[in-house]
């Protein structure tokens, strides 16, 4: 298969307009991605599909992510005049990232069998911006999957035909699979807690009641 | 003296009523002194799997439904004959062959007929076409 | 009526050829080897019962075959499997289907507490939360013959019921409820999270 690549500038030429960058995976699958723009996301979702050499036509997963706001900070050395002389000194610069949800598409060529070719997607931010365009037109197997992001990340897919939450109540509120999800208290009864779950319980333990006395008034009759 | 032959049928007839009814009366005696009643709203409600039901129980199926079963009676008269003729094909003559295809043909006239005439979709797909 | 008879009068009388017994002997007798259990599995641990039920363990030594496939005719509740929180109403609603005396047994790690997946966010944390529950087996799965010692279990419990008195069976007294409330689903969790008249944790001391 094409490298990721000859992929992008192949995509970049059939979808004019197309914003795609290319995402490394340092870790030791080493799957790089591609990260597509959500405007074009359809036309080059439908070019992967499409195309002779690729013809990736199994879409077999689809996942969602979800990156809390984070802050990274950076040592820099500067050189600057200090007291008239010339110094390197160190400066912590603080780089702010806004949050945002990613669902991430696991394609497969079933009729040239190769793969995976992994396309991302990025919402806005994490809350009303959370809206994506829904590949469900282009791939009938994320149909279902889409419908779980959105039920557990809260990802709005435009386009999808039938969004509806699909493992909780149509009823409930939260996103559980979000990082800042708070899951409602019930650790009432823990026989045998640790961790997390030890601090949580802890909110409901009772103090033993002290002793005051009483207790051997009653020992001695 | 034999008892008029009669009797027995009177005999019969009072176990018949006595039988179904001692297990009733034993449930109601039952009832009155160890077990009170204890109906609900929902134990007296329509069993439906443990989901809340909904709508009427009362719903009326398409008319096509009918029809699908009165054209597979064409099937059904179709194996009633065959798996005989079947049986006995060895032995018999070219005229009860033909006669059998002839048969054959008129049912499958029918069904050919049925449809084309759109029987064998349902109607909500008709009406979208 | 149901007074316990003397154990020795019985057995000598028993020797002469007498049998006698007592109504809540009789009825007891009757009901523990007839238990129909409902025919309903949620996860993995109801394959364990399928197995149970089909012939190398075979329930029916037990009276326990007839499986039903509505409450009104079923005994026994055999809530074998997880209990997802989406899925806990209809269990509720089928346990008041059910006419009395009913019993439930608990069956693996999951209905006894939500077990592997006691920390997710869909799953019910035992059972024991909505309705009352007779009989606990642990495990994950419970083997087949463990469900078979809670059937026996279940009949031993049977066995000791009482037709009057103070501790009388609880499907005989009036005062017991034989309903329970069903959950709804809230905006959260469900609601409300746990039936507090039945549902009462040990409370742990620890400073
Ligand atoms: S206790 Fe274990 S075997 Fe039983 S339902 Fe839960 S996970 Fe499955």
């Amino acid at each position: 298969m094409e490298s990721l690549e000859e992929i992008k500038t192949r995509v970049e030429a059939a979808v004019p307009g197309a914003d795609i960058s290319i995402i490394p995976n340092p870790g030791p699958a080493n799957q790089p991605s591609l990260l597509i723009d959500n405007e074009h996301a359809p036309h080059v979702a439908r070019f992967l599909r499409d195309d002779p050499a690729l013809r990736l036509d199994h879409c077999s997963n689809v996942t969602g992510v979800d990156w809390l706001d984070r802050t990274v900070t950076k040592k820099v050395k500067v050189k600057k005049l200090v007291e008239g002389e010339e110094k390197e000194v160190e400066e912590t610069h603080e780089e702010f990232f806004p949050g945002y949800l990613e669902s991430v598409y696991h394609l497969y060529s079933m009729a040239l069998k190769q793969g995976p070719v992994i396309i991302r997607m990025r919402t806005a931010d994490r809350g009303e911006g959370a809206r994506l365009p829904s590949l469900t037109p282009v791939y009938r197997s994320a149909d279902f999957q889409e419908r779980e992001i959105f039920d557990l990340y809260g990802i709005r897919f435009d386009g999808h035909p039938d969004l509806r939450r699909i493992l909780m109540w149509d009823e409930f509120e939260d996103y559980p699979m979000r990082k800042d999800y708070r899951e409602p208290d019930d650790y009432e009864y823990e026989p045998t807690p640790h961790d997390d779950v030890l601090e949580k319980a802890k909110q409901h333990y009772s103090t033993r009641p002290q002793l005051d006395g009483a207790e051997e008034l009653t020992a001695q009759e | 003296m034999t008892p008029n032959p009669y009797f027995f049928i009177v005999i019969f007839v009072g176990v018949a009523v006595v039988f179904p009814l001692m297990p009733l009366g034993l449930a109601w005696l039952w009832r009155h002194f160890f077990q009170p009643p204890k109906p609900g709203a929902q134990k007296n409600a329509t069993y439906e799997c443990g989901v809340e039901s909904l709508g009427e129980a009362h719903v009326q199926f398409q008319s096509q439904y009918y029809l699908y079963c009165i054209i597979f009676l064409i099937f059904d008269v179709e194996a009633v004959f065959l798996v005989p003729f079947a049986v006995a094909f060895t032995g018999l003559p070219v005229g009860a062959f033909v006669a059998i295809l002839i048969f054959l043909l008129l049912l499958i006239e029918g069904l050919v007929w049925a449809w084309s005439k759109g029987c064998l979709s349902w109607a909500r797909e008709k009406s979208v076409e | 009526m149901s007074e316990q008879i003397d154990e020795g009068l019985k057995s000598e009388l028993q020797k002469q050829g007498i049998w006698v017994t007592s109504t809540q002997e009789l009825y007891n007798w009757g009901r523990r080897n007839s238990i129909w259990p409902l025919q309903f599995g949620l996860a993995c641990c109801a394959i364990e019962m399928i197995a149970t039920a089909a012939s190398r363990y075979d329930l029916a030594r037990f009276g326990g075959e007839v499986f039903r496939p509505s409450p009104r005719q079923a005994d026994l509740m055999i809530v074998a499997g997880t209990v997802t929180k989406k899925m806990a109403p209809q269990i509720v609603r089928l346990y008041n289907q059910m006419p009395d005396p009913k019993y439930v047994i608990s069956m693996g790690a999951c209905a006894i507490s939500g077990g592997p997946f006691k920390q997710g966010y869909n799953v019910l944390k035992g059972i024991d939360r909505y309705i009352p529950v007779d009989v606990y087996i642990p495990g994950c799965p419970p083997r087949p013959e463990a469900l078979l010692h809670a059937f026996m279990e279940l009949q031993r419990k049977i066995d000791g019921q009482k037709l009057t008195g103070e501790n009388k069976a609880a499907h005989l007294d009036r005062a017991q409820p034989s309903e329970f409330p069903v959950p709804a689903f809230g905006a959260h969790d469900l609601e409300p999270p746990s039936n507090l008249d039945l549902f009462r944790p040990p409370q742990i001391e620890r400073v």
